[in-house]
């Protein structure tokens, strides 16, 4: 008899709009000790099957009879509230996405992991409170005594995410359900929590059910795949068959559409055209039909049934065979001089075709502001996409960048002001049409090194410099032109779009704000706008809320592009988007780099959305830059180790290369960006570190054109010392 | 916590001072005078003359402040000119039934409001909601004047069961002593307040009845009623401390038309009467303690903020 044995699992919400069919005939069993995934993008009834298993469906959500969950061969369905209740945190916990609003924030964290304990077990509170010490020892929390008696605020968020761990398995369940629990912490974070888990699963005997919409996560983590598309069970498998053969369209393209670390970055992601059906109606046949390329009339008209054998089961009727194949990165020979050839070639081809029409029919013949204005002759619209002047002089530079921030609070006297070092000492250049990203994990000032690079905030020392002219020296209206040859795309396609204004005015404001072109030739350009970004003109007259989260990234995207910028800093621009839509995000963002010339600088926590993107990559630390160089050499051939640590860290979406994992994610967190660790920064957290590293800082060197690193003692070779190489990051190569 | 009260009640001062020089400045710079509206129309030159004298208003306003702030300081605030008694013994005596009253509203405002406050949160846009929302809107867009005539005719006039006259012992022990007189008053701005507390406390609730640590509460086995008393209440409560510090002040403003509808004379009635008749000491007095009130009201607000919210702690460093 297996542990739980859900069958016909069928969950409506009745909702003022109609019944949302949120979870429709779902049929798995888990035994002890196994991984259950539930896989796909948001939306598609992952989490609530959760919940219903849990009997916590929001107001208006009822299991539909026939449904039958049994635990232990005990049904839950149709028992009475009270006896539920005895089951919710004692037999069955639950661990939530987002640590950060998961806690009581009034309560400490001590009385809210022994609140299950008092009242699944009869205890005292003396006996509860030290089952929270063992639980918060259970899941790593060094000093678990201590930490007790602390609020949740005074966590960061893998801790928090550890609490809440710690409280799931308070009462030691037997079926443990994580709810994507750390697609909301950093990918080095996510190796801990992951590990974490995998490991009190096997010290208790628990049974999980890993609900993601990561593949990678996936690939490592899961005994079972079940993958869901709107509320229904679409394919079912072992995940290692899962991953080699996979039958149906949906989970085909969904691990297509990922970008990843082992993939050739140069050609477009597969992407899933359209967005998952509307759970009100639901289509009849097959419901991904209408997003499938084998989609055909009876996928229309006949619901296919899942079936299958050997336990892999998908519904279609026009099955694939295995994944789309992945195209392995092109492999330079070990002592390659220059960086893959690849992208910087696309992007000229296309461009040699596309930028003198773009460029006038951007500028518009309204426009005669920036010609009598004091910029240099190569900024005028004609002549953008031309290459950078032969002087060799970066499109973009940063130079030594410090940002301090004071930490808010009162100062007493005597005591020196206290500051968070969020950037210390960056360097480094951005050559036309290129793109650099910059990946770290949370807190390292990549946020804030952006908003110097577009003079959102002013640096405390160092410049930057676009065109050899450097920002900092400008003041009033030559600042705000120059302003508008960078601009930036944001994180939160919610809150970066007014959302008071129709989408044509706020592409239009731009173009007002530094008066371009007659209003006529400002609605004409916002309809290019959204041409451009694949959006229909008529998107023009509607508010932001009346579109997808992929669809406000377009516009936030077209609003940057509106002055013609010729840099773009973009925020984790696909952070917060679901798979599919980021891939073709993804895919609009080189296609307008492409066209425009555009250079890009990428800021993200993923590294795999870097490397897609990226012709070079810089990885920061608390602050530092601290290995430089081509996509490639950065991410095949690590000097530091903490790069190395972050690329271990990336789940990658193939059970064997999973397996096959060598080296490790840094273990710990960043240490306080207050008082940054003495010399390398990444001592404290470093397998490598000895003595030295602690009282010298490490200059950066060279390890092969274009790339440097910053460590005493680095995993690859460094070249021999040339006399001008010392001290700086090198030059860039160039394209 | 003792750097930053330091620090607040140093605030404090200044906006005091402030608010008296402005106070000040504005009286006098009104037109008419002290001496007409206490003497009269007819009132001679020479009598004019003789008041003012009297009184000190002759001198030049800033001399004028500085002696008003040297006897505010040893607690003399002169004397009333229309009441001809002294300002501090008109306070002492008319504060306190205020604060009684007042007092005793808010609270009971509270204690009904947060009830009824949560409870539509939980059946939000169920009928229960609707109607209670329906009660509250009507109680807050009816003048309390109004109110009182309407509570007075039934009770007092029809039913005969209280009194429609507010206690008139001068003592808060004396008005204790036979609180019938005091149900209606306090009935009836119970229920002006009670209206936006409510509002406020579901506006919260339901926020928070949506946050994540709810639903995990919830996930660890807790029965409703233990969720919404461990984890809704509290941090739903937190965004009402605010409102209630800047409500604190009304305590000793009084409510000057609650305190004519049920003649009880109460700081409100007093201030009111000083205004017309431009009773200098009186209105300076009044708007001092008002001011004090209002510093002290928000003070005490933050105060409490940074013991229910640990997220918040003062002076860190």
């Amino acid at each position: 008899m297996p542990l739980l044995d859900v069958r016909h699992l069928t969950t409506r919400i009745t909702t003022g709009r109609g019944t949302v069919r949120a979870v429709e005939d779902v049929s798995f069993t888990l035994e002890a000790g196994e991984t259950l995934g539930l896989v796909g993008e948001s939306g598609c009834g992952k989490s609530m099957t959760g919940l219903s298993l849990m009997g916590l469906l929001p107001p208006g959500g009822g299991i539909a009879p026939g449904s039958s969950v049994r635990l232990d061969g005990r049904e839950l369905v149709g028992l009475p509230a009270r006896e539920l209740r005895r089951v919710r945190g004692n037999d069955i916990a639950m661990v939530f996405q987002d640590p950060m609003t998961s806690l009581d924030p009034t309560k400490t964290i001590g009385r809210q992991i022994a609140e299950p304990v008092l009242l699944h077990q009869r205890c005292s509170r003396a006996a509860a409170r030290e089952r929270a010490v063992e639980a918060l020892g259970l899941v790593g929390l060094p000093q678990p005594r201590r930490r007790l008696d602390d609020y949740p605020h005074q966590l960061s968020g893998g801790q928090r995410q550890r609490a809440l761990i710690a409280m799931a398995l308070a009462n030691e369940p037997r079926v443990l359900i994580a709810d994507e629990p750390t697609t909301a912490l950093d990918v080095t974070v996510q190796a801990q929590i992951l590990a974490l888990l995998a490991s009190v699963r096997a010290r208790l005997g628990m049974a999980m059910i890993l609900i993601t919409h990561d593949m990678g996560v996936t690939a490592g983590n899961i005994d079972r795949v079940y993958v869901m598309y709107a509320g229904r069970i679409a394919e079912s498998a072992g995940t290692d068959r899962f991953f080699h053969d996979m039958r149906h369209p949906y989970s085909q393209r969904l691990l297509a559409s990922v970008p990843r670390l082992d993939q050739d970055p140069l050609g477009e992601l597969p992407t899933i055209p359209g967005l998952p059906p509307d759970l009100l109606d639901p289509p009849a046949g097959c419901r991904f039909a209408e997003r499938c390329p084998y989609a055909t009339q009876r996928c229309r008209t006949e619901e296919p049934v899942l079936r299958g054998e050997h336990g892999h089961k998908f519904a279609c009727w026009h099955p694939v065979r295995g994944p789309v194949p992945v195209a392995a990165p092109r492999r330079a020979p070990a002592d390659a001089t220059a960086p893959g050839p690849g992208t910087a070639t696309t992007g000229d081809e296309m461009s040699a075709t596309l930028p003198a029409k773009r460029a006038v029919s951007a500028r518009g013949p309204g426009q005669p502001a920036r010609a009598g204005g004091p910029l240099p002759a190569t900024t005028t619209a004609v002549e953008r996409d031309e290459p950078a002047p032969a002087a060799g002089v970066p499109l973009l530079e940063a130079r030594d960048l410090v940002r301090e921030y004071p930490v808010r609070g009162a100062r007493l006297p005597g005591r020196a002001r206290r500051v968070v070092h969020a950037v210390s000492g960056v360097s480094f250049s951005l050559a036309q049409g290129e793109t650099f990203g910059l990946v770290g994990e949370s807190g390292c000032g990549k946020s804030t090194l952006g908003r110097l690079l577009v003079g959102l905030d002013r640096p405390d020392a160092g410049t930057v410099a676009l065109d050899g002219t450097d920002l900092g020296s400008l003041r009033g209206r030559a600042l705000r032109r120059r302003r508008r040859d960078l601009h930036m795309v944001f994180q939160d396609p919610f809150s970066s779009l007014d959302p008071r204004m129709r989408v044509g005015a706020i592409l239009r404001e731009p173009l007002q704000i530094h008066s371009v072109g007659t209003a006529g030739e400002q609605r004409a350009r916002a309809a290019e706008l959204m041409a451009e970004v694949g959006l229909p003109e008529r998107g023009l007259d509607l508010f932001p809320h009346e579109f997808s989260g992929g669809q406000r990234q377009r516009i936030g995207l077209a609003r940057a592009l509106a002055l013609t910028p010729r840099v773009i800093v973009a925020d984790e621009p696909v952070s917060a988007l679901d798979v599919s839509v980021r891939a073709q995000v993804l895919n609009l963002m080189k296609r307008l780099q492409a066209a425009h010339g555009l250079s890009y600088v990428v800021i993200s926590h993923d590294l795999a959305v870097v490397r897609h993107l990226a012709d070079r990559i810089g990885v920061m630390y608390l602050g530092r830059l601290v290995e430089t160089g081509s996509a490639e050499d950065v991410c095949e051939r690590p000097a530091h180790p903490y790069t190395a640590g972050l690329l271990a860290a990336v789940p990658v979406p193939d059970p064997a290369a999973e397996r096959a994992k060598r080296g490790h994610a840094p273990s710990g967190e960043p240490p306080d960006p207050v008082a940054p660790p003495s010399g390398c920064r990444f001592r404290t957290r470093c397998p490598l570190a000895q003595a030295r590293c602690a009282d010298e800082e490490p200059a950066p060197r060279a390890f092969g054109p274009g790339h440097a690193a910053a460590c005493h003692f680095p995993l690859r070779a460094p070249l021999p010392e040339q006399p001008d190489a010392a001290g700086v990051v090198p030059q860039v190569p160039t394209k | 916590m003792t750097a930053y009260l330091l620090r607040r009640t140093g605030q404090a001062v200044v906006v005091v001072i402030g608010v008296m020089v402005l106070t000040f400045a504005l009286i006098h710079f009104e037109p008419g005078s002290a001496a007409r509206a206490t003497l009269g129309t007819r009132a001679t030159a020479e009598r004019i003359a003789v008041f003012n004298a009297a009184n000190g208003l002759n001198r030049p306003l800033p001399a004028q402040f500085v002696t008003f702030v040297k006897q505010a300081l040893q607690g003399d605030f002169g004397t009333s000119y229309s009441l001809h008694q002294p300002v501090s013994a008109l306070i002492a005596q008319r504060l306190p039934r205020d604060a009684l009253l007042l007092g005793l509203s808010i609270l009971l405002a509270l204690a009904v409001a947060v009830p009824m406050g949560v409870y539509q949160a939980v059946r939000r846009d169920s009928a229960a909601d609707h109607v209670l929302t329906v009660v509250a809107f009507t109680l807050y867009s009816m003048p309390d004047f109004f109110f009182g005539l309407l509570l007075v005719a039934l009770f007092s006039v029809q039913l005969h069961i209280l009194p429609s006259q507010a206690p008139q012992a001068v003592s808060v022990g004396g008005i204790l002593a036979d609180p019938r007189g005091l149900v209606l008053p306090v009935v009836t701005l119970t229920l002006v307040s009670l209206a936006g507390f409510s509002r406020y406390v579901r506006s919260s609730a339901i926020s928070t009845l949506a946050q994540d640590y709810v639903l995990v509460a919830r996930a660890k086995g807790l029965a409703e009623s233990q969720v919404l008393r461990r984890h809704v209440l509290r941090n739903s409560l937190l965004p009402v401390v605010t409102i209630l510090g800047l409500t604190a002040p009304a305590i000793v403003t009084g409510a000057v038309i609650a305190e004519s509808v049920f003649n009880y004379p109460g700081m409100g009635l007093l201030f009111y009467q000083a205004a017309t008749s431009k009773d200098y000491p009186v209105l300076l007095a009044s708007t001092l303690v008002v001011g004090v009130a209002t510093v002290v009201g928000s003070l005490l607000a933050d105060v409490a903020y940074g013991i229910l919210d640990p997220r918040i702690r003062y002076d860190r460093d």
